[in-house]
């Protein structure tokens, strides 16, 4: 008996140990490193394998795949690995390959969600906790950040007073796209208010077209695609969430309540039918198919509405929430796409190369092209069909309400009025807009009583 | 010379003849503890804790707090709850007609029908396919403007959203896809149990003109205890744990969660959408403990349930 327990006993200290050392720390290790590093750290020309890890995009992607190419061609003996994943699954796989030191430069968007002196007990985005465990290079002193405007640099890339991301690009999420042969068929203006928005709908469909078309197969798009009408009614979307989180605004005022209705004419009556099932990236085909008149998304779809059909005549306005159309004049978005280098990275020397690179005027220049973009560094031009109809209305351009908001912990699933769109049906249960403001007001009253 | 090899081996007390085959045990045990119960523990004592799983964060002692936000704390509580309850709901519906549908199954092939082996392997091959695949096959198939099963329903005059829809019809789809997905095993279980019932049993029933229920009531049902049993405990176990497929079919939305796949979106941000969610793993290891004990719960009525079946059908 008392062997017994001896032979247990040690078995449990040496399974302990060895689940201590495989938690330990893991500076030694070499993953994705060369063979011939050089004594002090640096690398050598030869051998070098770059790991890099973007989200998928499309023409970002095809366009990433080129630089690639050039870059390896001036730089001999290196080889760029690049990894694709899904956007909603970036996150997940750079914790990973951060932990398993597995990945030297990340493609990593904007800072955001940074919790506000007015929030309490929240937990802090993962960025912030990439930074504060050391997992990004500190990139402050490095030449290629001055390349890039010092606003994108303070508001999506700092941390503390130190850089640790170059954003590559603002995005805006509040608008719609516009069909204007559609709109000249039908006779129809283009809308400035929510009443010509609702009246022009009216004489689309009675002409046997949809509306509006969105990819509402993944979810977030049905509510994206409504920002701008949230936005003209709250144009100060920093405020919008302090008020909610103090309790000056509640989702089911009178004057939100008004918001909630519009959200339910959209997601009922201005969407067309089927769009339950459509991708988002199934959408701008569809879009470009030519019989519907607005599809109200992010301007990253510019390329590949432009892509399905080059002739498709089309632009891009704000979307008209509002009977007032000043305030239809806004653009909200966020930062979108950024680069940062892994602290821990074997190539350091090499991904600092590769975004010197990147970052040039000539090399930048090409990337906003390709990816529609508002470009983050001042040199840059909008040249896009995307970027002429969005240059004149970059002056009203803010960030929206999604990179500042954070759920009260203990808060409902409801909590986030911002997502009511989505929560219609036939995307959801909810039929009656006065019923779902309340239910929403309560399930974020339920996080900030738990909280206080 | 025997007594030599003995005494050097083993010792004059025999302590080595004791201890050598537990010495011999270790690796086994030890490879168990680190890969079977290692996890488990960790995941047990990260419940307690506020971890991220984000190498170098710091992770602080919380104590009960993730069990008290996932079961008491504000409304959240209400939608963890609802989430486990539509667990239990998930797994009652699926085993019940996955059980009583691979049944169905393995009697009609078990027949001496033409093509027998064709369906067979045409209900069986769903199993193979992998999570993913089989997710994307049904979102197409079920896609509410083109898919064909629109055009098909779309006959009868019925326009449904499937998946896309009200959380009770996705919730019903993932149903159906899960069931499809796994009936094939349950029905091959559930054959290779009856091709061990003696064929003389079954033609002395007939010498005797039992029905066709009389054979299976009396013959049929109780020989197949050892199957029935563990098509059981399989289905509740294996529907209990399910979530990947909600993660194909439907994403992560209000009144579609089950408790697996709340564990998954808590752990790696994936519950807001945003991609600055943070990563709440020690939360998750909280709700995964929830599943741990309700898993187990269940395991273990199901199993008493067994273990008498056994006791009366195979005495």
């Amino acid at each position: 008996m008392r062997n017994k327990a001896t032979l247990f006993i040690s078995l449990l200290v040496v399974l302990a140990l060895v689940l201590a050392a495989c938690g330990g720390d893991s500076t030694d290790t070499t993953a994705g490193a060369s063979d011939d590093t050089t004594a002090d750290g640096g690398d050598t020309v030869e051998d070098v394998n770059l790991t890099v890890l973007v989200h998928a995009n499309p023409p970002m992607t095809a366009f990433m795949e080129t630089f690639n190419a050039e870059f390896e061609a001036a730089n001999p003996g290196v080889t760029v690995d690049m990894s694709v994943v899904a956007p909603g699954d970036l996150a997940t796989v750079t914790q990973t390959r951060l932990t398993a030191n597995d990945v030297d430069v990340i493609d990593m968007f904007g800072f955001s969600n940074a919790a506000q002196p007015y929030m309490s007990d929240v937990t802090p985005p993962a960025w912030q906790t990439l930074v504060e465990a050391g997992l990004l290079l500190d990139i402050t002193d490095e030449a290629f950040v001055g390349n890039y405007d010092e606003a994108s640099i303070q508001d999506a890339g700092s941390f503390d007073g130190r850089v640790y991301s170059v954003n590559l690009g603002r995005v805006s999420y509040s608008g719609m796209f516009v069909n204007n042969d559609l709109l000249a068929e039908v006779g129809v203006a283009l809308p400035t208010t929510w009443s010509e928005l609702v009246s022009a709908c009216e004489t689309i469909t009675a002409a046997d077209y949809s509306c509006m078309t969105v990819g509402g197969g993944d979810g977030w798009p049905v509510f994206v695609g409504a920002y701008g009408l949230l936005g003209s009614f709250y144009p100060d979307q920093a405020g919008l969430v302090e008020g909610l989180w103090t309790g000056d605004i509640k989702w089911n005022d009178e004057k939100t309540l008004e918001l909630w209705n519009r959200f339910q004419i959209y997601s009922q009556e201005m969407l067309e039918d089927g769009v339950t099932g459509l991708s988002h990236d199934a959408g701008p085909a569809r879009y470009a198919a030519g019989d519907v008149a607005f599809m109200p998304t992010g301007v990253w779809q510019g390329p590949a509405v432009e892509a399905a059909e080059p002739a498709f005549d089309w632009t891009y306005v704000p979307f008209p929430g509002s009977d007032d159309a000043a305030d239809n004049q806004y653009l909200f978005g966020k930062y979108d796409q950024g680069w940062a280098i892994a602290s821990e990275s074997p190539n350091k020397d090499t991904a600092i190369s590769y975004l010197t690179a990147f970052s040039e005027p000539d090399n930048y220049q090409a990337f906003v092209d390709a990816v529609g973009f508002l470009p983050t560094q001042p040199t840059a031009t909008l040249n896009s069909k995307l970027g002429v109809a969005v240059a004149p209305l970059l002056a009203n351009y803010r960030v929206g309400y999604e990179q500042y908001w954070i759920n009260p912990t203990g808060a409902g699933q409801w909590a986030n009025g911002s997502n009511g769109p989505q929560w219609f049906q036939p995307f959801n249960e909810w039929d009656d807009a006065k019923a779902l403001a309340d239910q929403a007001q309560a399930d974020l009253q339920a996080g900030l009583d738990a909280n206080s | 010379m025997a007594l030599m090899q003995k005494n050097y081996l083993f010792g004059s007390e025999g302590r080595w003849k004791r201890l050598v085959p537990l010495y011999l045990l270790v690796p086994g045990v030890f490879l168990y503890l680190l890969i079977g119960i290692g996890p488990s523990m960790a995941t047990a004592v990260y419940s307690f804790t506020d971890a991220t799983g984000i190498k170098g964060a710091p992770i602080n002692w919380v104590g009960f707090d993730n069990f008290d936000e996932f079961l008491f704390r504000g409304l959240a509580s209400r939608d963890n709850i609802a989430a486990t309850v539509r667990t239990l709901q998930f797994s009652v519906v699926v085993t019940f007609i996955q059980f009583t549908l691979g049944l169905i199954l393995a009697l009609l092939l078990n027949q001496k029908l033409k093509g027998r082996t064709f369906f067979r392997t045409l209900f069986f091959i769903p199993v193979i396919l992998g999570v993913v695949i089989q997710g994307l096959m049904w979102k197409l198939f079920l896609l509410p403007s083109s898919g064909p099963m629109a055009e098909f329903l779309g006959i009868f005059g019925y326009q449904g959203e499937f998946l896309g829809g009200q959380p009770t019809e996705a919730f019903g789809w993932v149903i159906v896809v899960q069931i499809w997905a796994n009936v094939g095993i349950t029905m091959v279980i559930f054959l290779a149990g009856m091709q061990t019932i003696s064929a003389d049993l079954y033609e002395a029933a007939r010498i005797d003109g039992a029905s066709s229920m009389q054979v299976f009531r009396n013959i049929t049902w109780p020989q197949l205890t050892p199957a029935i049993n563990t098509n059981f405990l399989l289905n509740i176990i294996g529907s209990l744990q399910a979530w990947q497929l909600f993660l194909v079919l439907t994403g992560y939305k209000p009144g579609t969660q089950v408790l697996g796949y709340l564990v998954f979106a808590e752990g790696f941000g994936q519950t807001t959408g945003s991609v600055s969610a943070s990563f709440r793993q020690g939360f998750a290891a909280a709700a995964s403990i929830v599943l741990f004990f309700l898993v187990l719960l269940i395991g273990l009525a199901a199993n008493r349930f067994v273990t008498r079946r056994e006791r009366k059908y195979m005495a």
